[in-house]
């Protein structure tokens, strides 16, 4: 933790360079990050409310708002399993700590996240959506999300140095888990049998936190904010925990 | 020179291992290190299920290092010999903290400068003066230490306009000079140098070895592998003769290097040891 500390100016250093890197490549870069998920939601507004019509007041705010998390979840995780094998070249011949890596790709994946939450408020606010004070709550919300994707991050980047095509493998896996999220669809529509893989998904309670006091305008309850951010940080304690037993063997692997 | 030493505070980065209070600033105890060669190309957890299932996951195991104890003390000069394949630079990254030993411990106090490969942690892409920050960041600077040494560092490396440029345009031998600029900027607590100082001209090299002497005087403890036997005994009073990942000799320096080139002399079949054992993975 002590050299973790004393490397952060690199962290800093590394967040900036992913932010120059993702932005630099298009000259409408940062317009594409707020565009891409509001071309996304169009489509899903388009083919929802015509073909299935959920029964959502306000759907593009409702989807909007749960795929910019998932989409934030689902990259950071990807990002920090294939940042370990991308700067192979440092760890095996510098000591770096090696959780650097992992940690300034979150990092970097919650400041796109709220540069994407300027196309959200956008929306909210064409659609005549209600803004509540309770937004004030969402910095609380991304903290509790990014706490538990760090945490997430950490228990499967190790595992991408030992065995190649896990990446690959929890691609499929969070194709299934953005299935069992209700981002995009109501938890109404879930059939009985189907319930529990939702009801207990750890996702599900930490993207409803992030989409309360945007679509409901509400501060989340007590026991969904205490769950969620309890689920944060046994993420995160078994991601320091794993990540500290795997970093060892990091250097001869990747 | 401003050079202040930095903070003498001990840093251990192996935390199962106490730091050594006995002096030392570099305690490797009965270390042993295991590559572990998988047979398949590319590791991946479906030939690992496959093999698993087949009951036979084969495995070459390669030690690079077998028991080794060393223990320098602050303000030794050591040089480290041996052939190529010998275990002289997977011993100075156990040293560095870069790689863990898989058995016996390795601890250290004080900072480590390593200088491990040419070009190590450079971006090509970014220009000089960008390296040198990224490079400093790597070392774990911070940004304010590195700003404080921009200049010490454009100045020493001989890099002049070009520091402007982007380092793919530079030569193999700039780039080193660059490489040893930054690593050398702070009086280091204990330097780690491999092969360091062969890619330098000879105008280049006169200065790096000024400045080594000089942090040798001020107390940094220096390690050294070469093949340029001439300059270890210029330097180092100590000297390590590893050969296939074992300690063959420890002792002053011209001793060491006399027992050495007897041996690389006389052929290469005195040591009877198995490099490679095949071993069936439980």
């Amino acid at each position: 933790m002590k050299t973790l500390y004393g490397h952060r100016d690199l962290i800093l250093y590394l967040v900036a360079r992913d932010l120059k890197v993702r932005y630099r490549r298009s000259v409408i870069g940062l317009v594409w990050t707020m565009l891409q998920p509001l071309l996304t939601m169009a489509v899903l507004a388009v083919v929802f409310s015509s073909l299935f019509r959920f029964n959502i007041r306000n759907y593009p705010v409702y989807a909007l708002a749960g795929i910019l998390f998932f989409n934030f979840f689902q990259q950071s995780i990807i990002t920090s399993m294939n940042s370990l094998r991308g700067n192979a070249g440092l760890i095996t011949k510098l000591p770096v700590p090696t959780a650097v890596f992992p940690i300034s790709t979150v990092l970097s994946g919650v400041v796109n996240l709220l540069l994407a939450c300027v196309p959200l408020v956008a929306i909210v606010l064409i659609t005549g959506h209600p803004i509540k004070p309770a937004i004030l709550f969402l910095p609380v919300s991304i903290l509790i999300a990014a706490v538990f994707t760090l945490g997430a991050g950490l228990i499967l980047s190790p595992l991408a140095a030992f065995f190649h095509d896990i990446v690959e493998l929890v691609g499929v896996f969070m194709t299934l888990l953005m299935y069992m999220t209700p981002s995009f669809y109501p938890m109404t529509i879930v059939p009985e049998k189907f319930l529990w893989a939702v009801r207990y998904n750890p996702v599900r309670s930490i993207m409803e936190v992030f989409r309360d006091p945007i679509y409901y305008g509400k501060i989340p309850p007590m026991n969904h904010l205490l769950l969620a951010s309890g689920l944060a940080l046994v993420a995160l304690a078994i991601g320091v925990f794993t990540f500290r037993r795997m970093s060892d063997r990091i250097a001869l692997y990747v | 020179m401003s050079d202040t030493p930095p903070s003498t505070e001990p840093v251990s980065e192996t935390s199962d291992a106490a730091t050594t209070a006995d002096g030392y600033i570099v305690d490797l105890d009965h270390v042993s290190l295991c590559y572990r060669l998988a047979k398949q190309r590319i590791p991946s957890i479906k030939d690992y299920a496959i093999h698993w299932m087949r009951g036979a996951l084969v495995y070459e195991q390669l030690w690079a290092l077998k028991d080794v104890t060393l223990k320098i003390r602050r303000g030794e000069t050591v040089a480290i010999v041996g052939r190529n394949g010998a275990g002289k630079s997977t011993m100075l990254k156990v040293i560095s903290g870069v790689l863990k030993p898989t058995k016996g411990t390795a601890s250290r106090q004080g900072r480590i400068s390593p200088i491990l490969e040419l070009g190590t942690g450079f971006d090509f892409e970014l220009s000089g003066i960008e390296n040198i920050y990224l490079n400093g960041l790597l070392l774990g600077r911070s940004r304010k230490e590195i700003d404080e040494k921009v200049e010490d560092i454009i100045e020493f490396s001989g890099l002049n306009d070009f520091v402007r440029s982007p380092i793919r345009n530079y030569s193999s031998g700039m780039v080193a000079r660059l490489g040893f600029s930054i690593a050398t900027a702070w009086v280091p607590e204990v330097l780690v140098l491999d092969e360091a100082l062969s890619v330098g001209d000879n105008r280049f090299v006169p200065r790096c070895e000024e400045r080594l002497a000089r942090y040798r005087e001020a107390g940094s403890t220096l390690l050294m592998v070469s093949h340029n036997h001439a300059s270890l005994a210029e330097f180092c009073t100590r000297a390590i003769w590893l050969e296939q990942g074992q300690l063959l000799a420890d002792g002053p320096i011209h001793e060491v290097l006399a027992k050495y080139l007897d041996f690389a002399a006389h052929g290469d079949d005195d040591i009877p040891a198995q490099l490679t054992e095949q071993v069936t993975a439980p």
